[in-house]
Order: C-alpha cells, then structure tokens, then sequence
C-alpha cells in the first residue's frame, strides 16, 4: 500500500510538471487563435522545429541545451512570421475550409521537410546540466530536473505574455485586433503587422518550449500530431483564445495522461485477474483526444466558461 | 420510373463536359483490353477507388461544407468487418461489406450526434479526435490482430463471390461498377431534397434553419450517406490488398488524402472528386517510385504534395474545377 501510495504522489508530481509543459505548447495555440480566429494545424511541427532547433544549436555550438533556447525562440519568432506572410495572409481571405487545408498543408510540408533532412529515427539530447539529474524528495518522489526547469519556464513565459498583453502598448494593440480587427484599423493599429506579431509570438513560445522538451522526449518527424492534438484539447478545455484558462487547461490534461498509468497500478495492487487485463496504458493519448471530444460536446466554451 | 429518369437526368450539365466524361468513360472502360503494364493498373485501381472515398466526402465535405477529417475510421471498419468476417466465418465479400457499411453507418450515428454540435474548426479538429481514439482501440483489440493487423486468407481458386482473383483486370471491372453506381447516386442525390437542403446549411445555416430545415439531422444523414461510401471501399481494399493494418487503413494520414481529392478537384461539384483523384493519384504514385527509390529522398513527395495543397488553399479554395469555371465565365464575358 505504501508503494501505491508513493506512486500516485509521484504521479501527482509528474501530472503536474508535464501539465505545465503541455500549457506551454497551448500558449502559443490559442495566442494566434485568439488574434485571428484561425486554427493552426502546423502548431505540434513548430515544436517538432524547437527541438531540432535546440538540438542542432547545442550540436554545433558544444554548448549546454539551455542555451539553445535564446536560439529557438529566434528560429520560432522567424517561422511564425514567415509563415503569416508566406501563407496565413492569404488563407484569411478565403472560406474556413481553405484555412483548415492551408495550415494542414504546412503541417505536412514541414513534417516531411523535417523527415527529408534528419531522417525517422529519434533523437535525444544525451548532455546537458539537466539531462539525468533529479531531486528526492521523500521515497519515491522525484522531481526530475528537466521536467522541473521547462514546468518554470512555462510559468514564466505565461506570466510575461499576459503581463505584455496587458501592460504594454503592443500588448493592448494586439488586444484590440483581437476584439475588433476593423475598429483596430480604424484607430491607427497596423492590423496586418499586429497579426504577424502573433503569429510570431505563438511559434516561438512553443519552440523554446521545443527546445526544452528534447532534453526528455525524442523528437522525431512524426511527433508533431500528437501535441497539436494535446494543444486542441488544453485549448479547448480552457476555452479558445483564453490565456489563463490554458495554463489551468494544461494542468489538467497533465492529470488526464496520468489516469491509464495509475489505473494499470491500481489493478495491478487488487490483483484481480479481469481488472488486469485491461491494461490501459497504451492508451495513454486516447484519453487526450477523448477529452477534447467530450469538452467540445459539453462544455464548447471551455472548462471556465468564458467565450473566447 | 420518376426517380430513374432523375437518376440519369444530366441534363443541367454543359454537353461539352458530358463529353468529355464520356470519352473519360470510354478510356476507363477499354483501358484493361489495351497492354498495360501493372504498375498502371494498380495506379489506376487506386484512382478509382480514391475517386470513390472522394465522391463519399464530397458529399457531407463538399455539398454539406462540414470539414471531415476523420473518414479514415469508417475505410477502417469497412475493411476489418470484411476481414473478420471472412477468417473466423468465411463469408463473402459481397455479404460482408453490406454488414460493415452498416456498422459504418451505425458507428456514425453514435459520434455523428454529438459531432454535429461543433462547427467549423471544432468539429474538424473533433472528427480527427474520434478517428484516433479508434486506431487506438483497434491497435490493442486482439480481436482486429491489435497493431500487427489482419491477412486474408488465400482461396486456392480466383472465387467472385469473396472477391479473390488472380488478373487485377477483374478487381478493375467492379470498381468500375461501384464508380459509376457512386456517380449516378450523387448525381440524384446532388437534385435530391437532402441535397439541396445541404447546400443551403452550407450557405447560410442559420437562414436554412429558419426556413424550417431541421440542420442536425440533415448533417448526420449526409454523414451516413458518405460514410457508406467509404466503408464499402474500405471492404474492397481489404480483398484487394489481402493484408489490413490499422496504421495503414485507419491513420490519418488516410483521411487527409480522401479529404484532399474532392478539395484539390474542387469541393462541392460533381467533378471534383474524380478530377482530384486523377490529378493526384497518378502524381503520387510516379512520384513515389521515382523519389521513394531513392535512398535519402524519403518524404519529398509527400512535401511537393503540401505545397500544392497550400497553393490551392490560398488562391483558389475551390479547387482545380474552380479554375476552370473562373476561365470559362471571363471567356463568355
């Protein structure tokens, strides 16, 4: 009982850790979601950049990880613009469909881009400061020291993104394109840039998330879907657009990846045969994609109830 | 008698495109007496039976405006109904696939429900959602042969009745029986009251509701009705390919192409489909074998295949069929 008992604080600890980071990854999401009322597709392959951006810099340069991420953010920033003026600016103009299949397309491309230069297998960072290092904290509960250091950056950068949306003049200029895109013009706001300026926020937050994440999670090309799909359901259940509602959101998808893993625990501690048998934990992401699909049916403005 | 002449009836379609369907028609039908070669045939068996699975999107995607990226699970049902029907009962194909098409049809009542409640991005995004949650269950169900999937047992004889022959050319002939049952289905059901009570969500759903159309129940109907499609598909792939596994049958990336062949051809027009799939097929698969056999070239065609999908979307939504109809009506002015 003991053992089970360390288990769910572990757990616990765990959910709430890979909960920040998950809120991470929405961050960028909903930012460009709540500016221009789009759905990127591309969101879970921005990452998939972080982390080869991380990656490749802290190759080339000898340096630690951590230093990589001053380097994602720019590589993150660059992609989001590019990508708006490249590709988003146009996608505006036309139907919904067509900025579905747009931001599918660039999912697609960048995906295989990323096959053709680094191939399929995965890859990890094996040095670093971070890598290997955990702190103990009573039997069994241990923080590692990479999940830690990406769980308070998350608070960090969710901190300053909403101190800047509120505070500063950029930040109210954004703000307002959201509201009302026409009035904002009207007022002397640069509408066009403003919706760069998200789009680059919202990439390179999620690539100097990228670029922590590879220092616990292989990266290869095809990772991408599963943490667009993660960021969906955390926006989802934070309601669209809605910054605090996301980092909440995010913990609680953390807790949701943590039920088949405690659920395989609990049987495997009753010892019932049938129970046993239903080994949950290849299931681990299903319960992802079937919140998202039980938070769109029940609660479509999110866990918090404020329209995006 | 009413609903065969309507069935038929083409009439509202200029004769130079009925035309040049017909020579189309023509090509398709002859095509297997001419000296191919089989890569030829497998590239065309594979357009018509995207073709197929596009004509099914089309229908809910197209004509009904509902983004669906999740049809993959119902291809996926089709053919794991046939496929275990036929190891553990032996049963045919052609009793089979009506089975699974009504599983299909079934399993898309139970999430069309609730589905239909989300619009636009939420229900795409959702569509997805379900299709994994899906090839999630059917990678662990050892039922379905879990993740290393299902193979067809082999009749020592080619047999019609499981749909087992030796000649690709026969496999042809039926598809080219479905295609054209599936183009003259949609053919009525774009003149139907369903379909124009479709385009009229479509268009403007809240004006279509207030006009007494009740929105939910058309979107699920369509829905069925696309499904259907796809999952007698889904059925013939697994006798065609003897061997099913979900990462192949069920998986996204699946969908994205059914979804791709009406939007590339031109969502919501009877062409689009069949336009798509002749553009794409053909291209994916010659790029395949020449970049695929290439050592380091892994994913280049599929990257060619994204730039075109993001042009389309940003220049012309309506696909290649829109080209054409944009050329032809500054040609009449």
């Amino acid at each position: 009982m003991a053992a089970f008992g360390s288990e769910i604080l572990q757990s616990i600890v765990s959910a709430l850790l890979m909960g920040m980071v998950f809120a991470l990854v929405a961050l960028g999401l909903t930012i460009i979601f709540g500016v221009m009322n789009i759905v990127n597709f591309a969101h879970g392959e921005f990452l998939m950049v972080g982390m080869y951006a991380g990656l490749l810099f802290a190759k080339m340069s000898g340096l630690d990880t951590l230093t990589s991420l001053p380097f994602a953010a720019v590589v993150g920033f660059l992609l989001g613009v590019i990508c708006y003026y490249g590709l988003v600016k146009y996608l505006l103009r036309g139907p919904m469909i067509a900025q579905l299949f747009g931001t599918f397309g660039l999912m697609l491309l960048l995906r295989n881009l990323a096959l053709l230069i680094f191939g399929s297998e995965p890859r990890i960072a094996h040095h670093g400061i971070l890598v290997g290092r955990s702190f103990v904290l009573g039997p069994g509960i241990v923080f590692e020291a990479t999940k830690l250091t990406a769980a308070v950056l998350s608070i960090i950068l969710f901190v300053t993104v909403s101190w800047m949306l509120n505070h500063t003049k950029v930040g109210k200029a954004l703000t307002a394109t959201a509201l009302n895109p026409e009035a904002a013009r009207y007022m002397g706001i640069p509408t066009e840039r403003m919706n760069a300026l998200a789009w680059g926020i919202g990439s390179a937050t999620v690539t100097i998330c990228g670029a922590l994440l590879v220092n616990f999670w292989p990266v290869d090309p095809n990772i991408g879907l599963l943490f667009t799909m993660i960021a969906f359901a955390t926006v989802a259940l934070g309601g669209f657009g809605n910054i605090k509602g996301a980092f909440y959101a995010g913990i609680i998808i953390g807790f949701i990846i943590y039920i088949p893993p405690l659920w395989d625990a609990l049987t495997a501690l009753t010892g019932n045969k049938t129970l046993q048998g239903i080994q949950l934990f290849s299931l681990k992401y299903t319960f992802v994609y079937l919140a998202y699909f039980l938070i769109m049916v029940f609660r479509p403005h999110g866990l918090f109830g404020i329209k995006g | 008698m009413e609903l065969i002449q309507n069935i038929f009836d083409l009439s509202d379609i200029p004769r130079k495109d009925l035309t040049i369907f017909g020579v189309f028609c023509l090509f398709l039908v002859v095509f297997p007496l001419f000296p191919h070669s089989s890569f030829a045939m497998a590239t065309m068996i594979e357009f018509l039976m995207f073709s197929l699975y596009g004509m099914g999107w089309n229908i809910i995607g197209g004509y009904g405006g509902q983004v669906d990226l999740g049809k993959a699970q119902y291809a996926g049902i089709g053919a794991y109904t046939t496929a275990v029907m036929l190891i553990r009962w032996n049963i045919p194909f052609w009793v089979s696939a009506p089975v699974g098409m009504i599983f299909a049809i079934i399993w898309s009542f139970v999430i069309g429900y609730p589905l239909f409640r989300m619009r636009g991005h939420y229900f795409a995004i959702a569509t997805i959602a379900t299709s994994l949650v899906l090839l999630d269950i059917f990678e662990i169900w050892p039922l379905v042969g879990g993740a290393k999937g299902l193979e067809l047992p082999l009749k020592s004889m080619p047999d019609f009745l499981y749909l087992q022959f030796r000649n690709d050319a026969y496999y042809y002939y039926i598809l080219i029986f479905l295609f054209f049952f599936g183009f003259f289905y949609i053919n009525w059901f774009r003149k139907s009251r369903l379909g124009f009570q479709l385009r009229a969500i479509k268009d403007n759903e809240e004006v279509a509701r207030s006009l007494g159309i009740n929105a939910h129940w058309c979107k699920i109907k369509a829905y069925a009705i696309a499904t259907s499609f796809v999952a007698v598909v889904g059925s013939f792939h697994a006798c065609y390919n003897f061997n099913i596994e979900p990462e192949d049958i069920m998986s996204l990336d699946l969908s994205i192409l059914i979804a791709m062949m009406a939007m590339v051809g031109g969502a919501g027009s009877l062409w689009g489909p069949i336009i798509g799939a002749a553009v794409l097929i053909p291209l994916k698969s010659y790029l395949g074998s020449w970049l695929g056999g290439k050592a380091g070239l892994a994913g280049l065609d599929l990257a060619i295949y994204a730039i075109i999908i993001m042009v389309i979307a940003a220049f012309e939504p309506r696909g290649i069929w829109g080209i054409v109809e944009k050329a032809r009506r500054r040609s009449k002015i």
